[in-house]
């Protein structure tokens, strides 16, 4: 059995035959993880110096030598690499006294933190499939970003204590401003306008207060706190269009979670995209107290201009590994981070990889190499390579330029 | 003739499959230019299923194609998958709040007889 490193749910159960250049089979692989073992064959890279192919030993080389002379170097990427890789490069980032930061700080990192510190209850994805009659998915869409989530977890599975099929023993609730696929497929779809979460998370703390909701359909919003309330076990699972809408008013959230479990006994697990997203955040709480954006010139400093979205303008020289971020972030950033001596070690061809000075190809992580990694729930998977290969794995890369270094 | 367009940016399976395989094919460049209108939207710019729309605002200008959409009616809302062509109309104004407006994006939308913008310019773009 394989590990897919497709996204933050780790599917431990993938069976693949491969042929020349193709998977010729694969079982309980979803379309994503299709894709993402697919990459394994296309568009992969060549170790390379201001554009020109070279040798690893010398693209390392020069790395080493961008990072040592720069002034402000970030360090960026980390989610979908392994927890070993992650350990050195945070080792990397002291050592250059440098900006360390990963993709949790414009996504998933403001709900990750309040889980990680204790301040919002959480569970596993286990005790979902075995214990749990209502799923709340509120801006996110598992069909399309975690597409084994309702089938493995949430909404199909039978578990210990949910022996009965779907339709008798859970409700799916889907809260979004769009029908989703996965508001399709649910129980419940509740559609909201644009920014309108705070005001719906307010009318449910309304009902349970005993009052009268000002927002939405009131019989249908009192239908749904009661079903919130008659709930055994209630896991929510927020996207990033809930983090999105409460980016500044996330105690909004919180108050509805403690008023839930006032009532019943309520669980919250944020959909972390990247597979190994929370694994990064553990380690950097575990080491300066922050889950990310943290500077470690002279000491350990926390804040917002050490963040990707802001770093990216003010920092000379950039470590990228295993992301895109020239595809992924608003074109002002991306364009700050084409014009800086950018370094990126990534499998695979991307935006980012062709505005690279230099560019170190790296082993798949999960396919071509091995390690741990923190499922979204904070399981702990590890995976062994399941196809040989020559490359580097990132953690032997980033210890070979610390090395230089 | 335009109309403002609130573009708030979601997850498609089919365009990340794409964007695995390669960055660089016109099957991601298919599934990445383009935005799913309301139907009224589409009939007021005069926009059948399928044709180009500019998309306008202070940070960039880019066309892409409309699609109508399959949901309710939702006016003034459209949607866009997050990617280098949706990242070109993305807000810089961060400061403390770090987060980009990925999901509140203004444009102007107007109906379009040029070309659907493609990936080497949105590189050329960067390099300037
Ligand atoms: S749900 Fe995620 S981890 Fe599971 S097979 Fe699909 S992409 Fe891979």
């Amino acid at each position: 059995m394989a590990v897919c490193t497709g996204c933050s749910l780790l599917c431990e159960d993938i069976e693949v035959a491969l042929k020349t250049g193709a998977i010729e089979k694969a079982k309980n692989l979803c379309r994503k993880g299709q894709g993402h073992f697919q990459a394994l064959f296309s568009d992969r890279t060549v170790p390379s110096v201001e554009g020109g192919e070279t040798s690893l030993d010398q693209a390392i080389e020069k790395a080493a030598n961008i990072l040592m002379n720069a002034k402000d170097p970030l360090l960026y990427g980390w989610s979908n690499s392994s927890l070993e890789a992650q350990k050195v490069g945070i080792e990397l980032a002291k050592k250059l006294e440098a900006k360390i930061d990963d993709t949790s700080s414009f996504c998933q990192g403001q709900l990750l933190e309040r889980v990680l510190k204790g301040e919002l209850p959480s569970c596993t994805l286990d005790d979902v499939r075995n214990f749990a009659d209502v799923s709340v998915f509120w801006g996110a869409d598992p069909s399309n970003s975690h597409p084994r989530h309702l089938s493995r977890f949430s909404y199909y599975p039978r578990g210990s204590k949910r022996q009965k099929g779907y339709e008798e023993e859970r409700n799916c609730v889907v809260i979004d401003v769009r029908k989703s696929s996965t508001a399709k497929l649910c129980s419940d779809y509740f559609r909201i306008p644009p920014g309108g979460d705070a005001e719906f998370a307010e009318a449910i703390i309304a009902i349970l207060d005993g009052k009268m909701p000002r927002f939405g359909d009131k019989k249908r919003m009192i239908g749904l706190a009661s079903i919130f309330k008659k709930a055994d076990f209630g896991a929510i699972f927020p996207g990033l269009g809930l983090v999105y809408s409460l980016v500044q008013k996330m105690e909004i959230f919180e108050n509805l979670v403690a008023r839930l479990n006032d009532v019943s006994n309520y669980k919250v697990v944020p959909m972390v995209g990247h597979y190994n997203m929370r694994g990064f955040n553990e380690l950097m709480l575990d080491e300066t107290g922050y889950i990310n954006q943290i500077s470690f010139k002279n000491g350990v400093h926390h804040g917002s201009e050490n963040s990707v979205t802001m770093a990216a303008k003010s920092s000379d020289a950039c470590l990228v590994v295993g992301s895109d971020p020239l595809s992924a972030l608003p074109f002002v950033i991306a364009r700050s981070l084409a014009k800086s001596q950018l370094v990126v070690i990534d499998p695979r061809r991307s935006l980012t990889t062709d505005a690279a000075k230099v560019v170190i190809p790296s082993a798949m992580s999960g396919l071509e190499s091995g390690g741990k990694a923190v499922r979204m729930d904070g399981v702990r998977i590890s995976f062994e390579p399941i196809f040989e290969s020559n490359l580097l794995s990132d953690e032997e890369i980033l210890t070979r330029i610390m090395e230089a270094i | 003739m335009g109309i403002d367009l609130r573009i708030i940016t979601f997850r498609d399976i089919f365009q990340y499959e794409a964007g695995k395989k390669s960055r660089f094919s016109p099957e991601f460049q298919n599934l990445s230019a383009q935005i799913i209108m309301d139907k009224d939207d589409m009939v007021q710019l005069g926009l059948k299923d399928g044709q180009n729309v500019c998309l306008e605002n202070e940070m960039s200008k880019i066309v892409v194609k409309a699609i109508q959409t399959d949901d309710e009616p939702h006016p003034g809302l459209a949607f866009m998958t997050n990617s280098p062509w949706s990242n070109q109309l993305v807000k810089d104004n961060i400061n403390d709040r770090i987060i980009p407006d990925f999901k509140a994006i203004l444009v102007q939308a107007s109906a379009s007889n040029e070309s659907v913008t493609n990936l080497a310019e949105l590189l050329e773009r960067l390099r300037h």
